[in-house]
C-alpha cells in the first residue's frame, strides 16, 4: 500500500523569508480578539447612519408583500407573513418620530428584539454588516438613556445604535393614556 | 377481519347518531313519516345488513328486530310514542356497546337478554299492526345496491396514529409554501417588468431572443404558480380534515342526553345549537365534550325548573337551552345557557360558609358576581341529596380545571329567575370559519358569514337620507346604512350608488346594511389573530391566508353594529389631507406627520385611485409622489388642475429626487410647492402644508 509522506515539504530559503516576514507582519498586529467585536447591521435612515445587532435580524424580505391595516397606528405599515407567523411591519423612520428618508424603502428587516416574538421594519437598503468594539457599543449603551445609543466610530463618523426593546416601550407607553 | 371492525365501528357511531337525530325528531313529528322516519329505517337498515356480512349474527338479528318495532308505525298519525323511543335509544345503546366489544374497543360486553324482551315486548303490544315484510332476514348478507358497508372501504379504512406536533410541523411548512408561492408570483412581475424595460429601449431586434425567452420563463412560472396554489389548498384541506372535526360532532349527541336527562329529571326543555357548522381542533373538541355534559347536567338538574313551577312564573312549560360556539381569531367562546331559576346567591353563601369554603366576614363582603364564582370550588354544591343527574358537588370544578388546563377561562352571569350563562374561552390553533369576502377601494375584507344575513343591491328608492345618517328600507324595516371603507377610516362616507352591493349584517337582534364595493365570495378560512401591536384594534377579530397566499383582514361584525350607536368616527370642522404615494412607508410617513399636525389623513397608493377618492370627498390638501407607475405626480397634478371643483386645492408634490426642475414643472402644472423626501421630517412637511394653505386662502 502507497502512503503519502506527512513531513513538511522542503521550501526554498526565499520563500521561508517571504513566510517569515508575512508571519513578523501578522504579529505586529494589533490583537483584536473574537470577543472584543459587535457585529451590528447597519443602515440608513435619511441622512443618518443606524444600526442593530446582526444577531436578532431574521430576515431581509421585499416590502410588497405586506398587508395594510386600516386604523392601525401611522407607524404601522401593515401585515406581513414570516414563515408561517402574522408579524407587523413598521416604519423606523415613523417610530424615530418622522425622519426624512432619501429613497422609498424597498426592503423589510425581519428582527427577534427579545419581546418575544418578531416584528419587521423598513429599511432603504439591505444592512451592511459592521462589526464595532465592543468597548465602543458599551460606552454608547451605558450612556444612552433612550432608544438610540450614539457611537463615534473611527473617523468621527456617527451610528446611531438602535435598541428595538426600547423603541417598542416608548411606543407603547406613548400610546397609554 | 380486525381493520373491518374498526372501520364498522366509527360507521355504526356514525348511523347512532342520525338514528337519535331521527328519533328525537319523530317524538315531537306530526306524523310518523317523511325524512326523518326514512333516516331512522335506513339506519336500522344498514346496521342490520353490515352486521350480517360480517357474521354478526346476534347484532344483525337485533337490528332486525327494532326495525319490526319501527316499520308497522310508517305512516302512522301522531308523534312516535316515548315508550318506543326510550327503548330504541337504549337497545341502540346495547347494540353499539357490544359491536365495540367485539371489536376489541371496550372490555365491557353488555348482555342482549333484556333489549331482546324489551323489543318483544313493544311487537307483542303493537299487534295485530300489519307485518311489514323486513328487507333482508338476519343473517343473510345486503341486498345489492344498499350501503356498501364497511368491506367496500378494505384497506382505505386503514388508520395511522400522527402525533400532534407532526400535524402542526406540517402545518407551518404549508404555510412557508404559500410565502413561497407569493414570492413566485414576485418573481414573475420583476421578470414582467425585465421585458418591458426591453421593450422600452427600442432596440427591439437585438433583444428579441432575450425577450422572448424572458416572456417564456415568465409564463411558465405563472404556470407553476398556479399548480402550487392547487397542490397547496388541498394540502391544506387535507391537513385540516386531519386535525378538526365539525362541532356538531359534539353538540348533535347532546340533544339525547337533554331528552334522556328531563325525562330522568320529569322536566321539559329544548336545546338549540349555534355554529355547530364551525369546524375546530380536535382536542379542543374532545375536551369540549366532557364540559358541555357537564354544564347540560347542571342546567337541567339546578337550572330549568318543573314544568307546572315554570308555569307559575309565566313561563313556557319547556325550557330553553342554548349552546352557542364561536370562533374570534384563535379563541373559541363556548356558551350554555338556560331560562331557568338562575343561581341562588344566599344560597350559595350558606353552603360556602357551612363547608368552611370562606370565613363568614369575607363571604358577606362578596358581591353576587362573586358569590356565584364559589360554585366553581372543589367538592361545592347546594344539592343536600345526591341525584341521579347530579348533586355529587363534582362537576364546575372539573369544568374549571379543564379550561384552565387548555389555558382557558370560565365565567359564569346568573340572574335570579331568569337564567344562568355559563361562558367558556379556549385558545384552538386550529379550525375555520366561512367568510365573506368583500372589496372596498383597493382593500379585500372578510366578514364573518354567521353575521351576513343577506346580500342585495342599493336602490334609490330604498333609500332614506338624512342630514347626519343614511337608512335603508328592507324587509318593511328601516336599518342604518354604512359605508365600510368609512367606517374603517379610509374613505369619506357617502350614500351608496345605484346598484352598489349591501351586505345585511345581524348580531345580538342588530342589523345593519352595510356598503362594500363588490362581494368577491365566500371562502372557509382559518382565522388567526393579529399580532400583538395590532390586537387593540376592535375592528378586527384576525387575518387569515387566501388562496394565493395574500393575508386579508377579518372585520368583527360587532364592531360594526356597536359603531352603529357610537356614531361616525369621522371628525367635522378638522382639516383633511389626502396623501397619494405607491409606497407604504411613505404614505406611512407622511401619515405620522400630517396626523401629529392635526390632520385627518386619507390615503391612496396610485393616481387613478386619488381621482377616485376626490369624486366622492373634499380635501383641504393633497400631498403627491412624483414617481408612481401608470400615472405619475405630475399627470395627476394636471387632471386635477383640470377639474374646475379642484382648481384650488392646495397640491404639495414630493419626490425622492432633489430636482430643481422636477419642482419647476410641478408648479408649472399647478402644484403649490414641491419638498425631497429628504426633507419630509414631520414638522417640515406639516409647517409646508399650512404654508400652502395659508397661500391658496390669500389668493382666495
Amino acid at each position: 500500500m502507497k502512503t503519502a509522506s506527512r513531513a513538511p515539504e522542503a521550501v526554498s530559503p526565499e520563500v521561508s523569508a517571504l513566510l517569515e516576514r508575512r508571519a513578523g507582519r501578522s504579529r505586529a498586529l494589533p490583537k483584536l480578539e473574537e470577543e472584543s467585536i459587535v457585529w451590528l447591521a447597519e443602515f440608513p435612515v435619511g441622512e443618518e447612519q443606524y444600526a442593530m445587532p446582526l444577531e436578532i435580524v431574521r430576515a431581509a424580505v421585499p416590502l410588497k408583500l405586506v398587508t395594510p391595516v386600516p386604523l392601525s397606528p401611522p407607524h404601522v405599515i401593515g401585515i406581513l407573513r414570516f414563515q408561517g407567523q402574522i408579524i407587523t411591519a413598521m416604519s423606523l423612520a415613523s417610530l424615530l418620530g418622522g425622519r426624512g428618508w432619501r429613497e422609498d424603502p424597498a426592503v423589510l428587516l425581519v428582527v427577534d428584539p427579545g419581546v418575544g416574538r418578531l416584528i419587521a421594519f423598513d429599511c432603504e437598503q439591505i444592512p451592511k454588516p459592521i462589526g464595532v468594539a465592543a468597548g465602543l457599543v458599551g460606552e454608547a449603551r451605558e450612556r444612552s438613556r433612550g432608544p438610540v445609543a450614539e457611537i463615534v466610530l473611527p473617523g468621527l463618523r456617527q451610528l446611531n445604535l438602535l435598541d428595538l426593546r426600547r423603541l417598542m416601550d416608548r411606543r407603547a407607553a406613548e400610546k397609554r393614556p | 377481519m380486525e381493520q373491518l371492525l374498526a372501520g364498522f365501528v366509527d360507521e355504526a357511531a356514525e348511523i347512532r347518531e342520525r338514528v337519535t337525530r331521527s328519533v328525537l325528531e319523530l317524538e315531537k313529528a306530526e306524523a310518523l313519516a317523511g325524512k326523518s322516519f326514512e333516516e331512522l329505517s335506513r339506519g336500522l337498515h344498514t346496521l342490520k345488513g353490515s352486521a350480517a356480512t360480517l357474521g354478526l349474527a346476534e347484532l344483525a338479528d337485533l337490528a332486525h328486530r327494532m326495525e319490526q318495532v319501527v316499520l308497522p308505525l310508517s305512516g302512522a298519525a301522531g308523534p312516535l310514542p316515548a315508550r318506543i323511543a326510550d327503548a330504541l335509544l337504549l337497545v341502540l345503546d346495547v347494540w353499539v356497546a357490544r359491536l365495540r366489544a367485539i371489536a376489541g374497543k371496550s372490555e365491557v360486553m353488555p348482555e342482549l337478554k333484556d333489549s331482546l324482551a324489551l323489543l318483544d315486548e313493544l311487537q307483542q303490544a303493537a299487534k295485530p299492526a300489519t307485518e311489514v315484510a323486513s328487507a333482508g332476514e338476519p343473517g343473510t348478507p345486503a341486498a345489492p345496491g344498499r350501503d356498501p358497508g364497511p368491506a367496500a372501504g378494505g384497506r382505505d379504512d386503514a388508520t395511522w396514529r400522527v402525533g400532534t406536533r407532526q400535524v402542526l410541523a406540517l402545518m407551518r411548512d404549508v404555510e412557508r409554501l404559500r410565502e413561497l408561492r407569493l414570492r413566485l408570483d414576485e418573481r414573475r412581475r420583476e421578470m414582467e417588468k425585465g421585458v418591458a424595460l426591453l421593450s422600452r429601449l427600442g432596440i427591439i431586434a437585438e433583444t428579441a431572443e432575450t425577450r422572448a425567452l424572458l416572456m417564456g420563463v415568465s409564463s411558465a412560472v405563472a404556470a407553476d404558480g398556479e399548480e402550487a396554489s392547487d397542490v397547496i389548498a388541498s394540502m391544506e384541506e387535507g391537513l385540516k380534515t386531519i386535525a378538526t372535526l365539525p362541532v356538531r360532532t359534539v353538540l348533535e349527541p347532546l340533544r339525547r342526553s337533554v331528552r334522556d336527562l328531563c325525562r330522568q329529571a320529569g322536566k321539559e326543555a329544548e336545546l338549540s345549537l349555534v355554529g355547530a357548522e364551525l369546524s375546530l381542533d380536535r382536542r379542543v373538541l374532545e375536551s369540549l365534550q366532557g364540559m358541555l355534559a357537564h354544564l347540560v347536567r347542571n342546567a337541567i338538574d339546578h337550572g330549568i325548573e318543573p314544568p307546572a313551577e315554570r308555569e307559575v312564573h309565566g313561563k313556557s312549560r319547556e325550557g330553553a337551552l342554548r349552546i352557542s360556539v364561536e370562533q374570534q381569531g384563535n379563541t373559541v367562546f363556548v356558551e350554555v345557557s338556560d331560562d331557568g331559576s338562575g343561581l341562588d346567591a344566599e344560597r350559595i353563601r350558606e353552603v360556602a360558609l357551612r363547608k368552611g369554603i370562606a370565613p363568614a366576614e369575607e363571604l358577606s363582603a362578596m358581591a353576587t358576581g362573586q358569590i356565584h364564582q364559589l360554585i366553581f370550588r372543589p367538592g361545592f354544591t347546594t344539592r343536600d341529596e345526591v341525584s341521579e343527574i347530579s348533586g355529587r358537588g363534582v362537576g364546575l370544578d372539573a369544568v374549571r380545571n379543564q379550561v384552565q388546563a387548555l389555558q382557558g377561562s370560565v365565567e359564569v352571569q346568573s340572574f335570579t329567575g331568569r337564567g344562568t350563562r355559563f361562558i367558556l374561552t379556549m385558545p384552538a390553533e386550529m379550525g375555520s370559519s366561512p367568510v365573506v369576502l368583500v372589496r372596498c377601494g383597493e382593500y379585500r375584507l372578510g366578514l364573518p358569514m354567521v353575521a351576513v344575513e343577506s346580500s342585495r343591491a342599493a336602490r334609490a328608492s330604498d333609500l332614506q337620507v338624512g342630514r347626519a345618517r343614511i337608512q335603508l328600507k328592507h324587509r318593511e324595516q328601516l336599518i342604518p346604512l354604512r359605508d365600510l371603507g368609512a367606517l374603517l377610516g379610509f374613505r369619506q362616507p357617502e350614500a351608496p350608488a345605484e346598484g352598489q352591493p349591501l351586505l345585511i349584517l345581524m348580531s345580538q337582534d342588530r342589523k345593519l346594511a352595510l356598503g362594500v364595493d363588490e362581494v368577491v365570495g365566500d371562502r372557509d378560512l382559518v382565522i388567526r389573530p393579529l399580532p400583538v401591536e395590532l390586537r387593540h384594534l376592535s375592528a378586527y377579530q384576525g387575518a387569515a391566508t387566501l388562496a394565493r397566499g395574500e393575508l386579508v383582514l377579518i372585520v368583527r361584525p360587532d364592531w360594526l353594529l356597536n359603531l352603529e350607536r357610537r356614531g361616525d368616527a369621522v371628525l367635522t370642522g378638522t382639516r383633511r389631507a389626502l396623501v397619494v404615494d405607491d409606497s407604504l412607508t411613505a404614505r406611512a410617513l407622511h401619515r405620522t406627520a400630517l396626523e401629529s399636525g392635526g390632520y385627518v389623513v386619507h390615503t391612496a397608493s396610485d393616481g387613478r385611485q386619488a381621482l377616485e377618492q376626490l369624486r366622492h370627498a373634499a380635501y383641504d390638501v393633497m400631498v403627491c409622489d412624483i414617481g408612481m407607475p401608470e400615472m405619475d405626480g405630475f399627470q395627476l397634478t394636471s387632471a386635477v388642475r383640470a377639474r374646475s371643483d379642484l382648481d384650488s386645492m392646495p397640491i404639495i408634490l414630493v419626490s425622492a429626487r432633489e430636482s430643481e426642475a422636477d419642482g419647476q414643472r410641478g408648479v408649472a402644472l399647478g402644484a403649490d410647492g414641491f419638498l425631497s423626501k429628504r426633507d419630509c421630517v414631520s414638522g417640515r412637511l406639516v409647517s409646508e402644508v399650512s404654508a400652502v394653505i395659508a397661500r391658496r386662502k390669500a389668493q382666495a
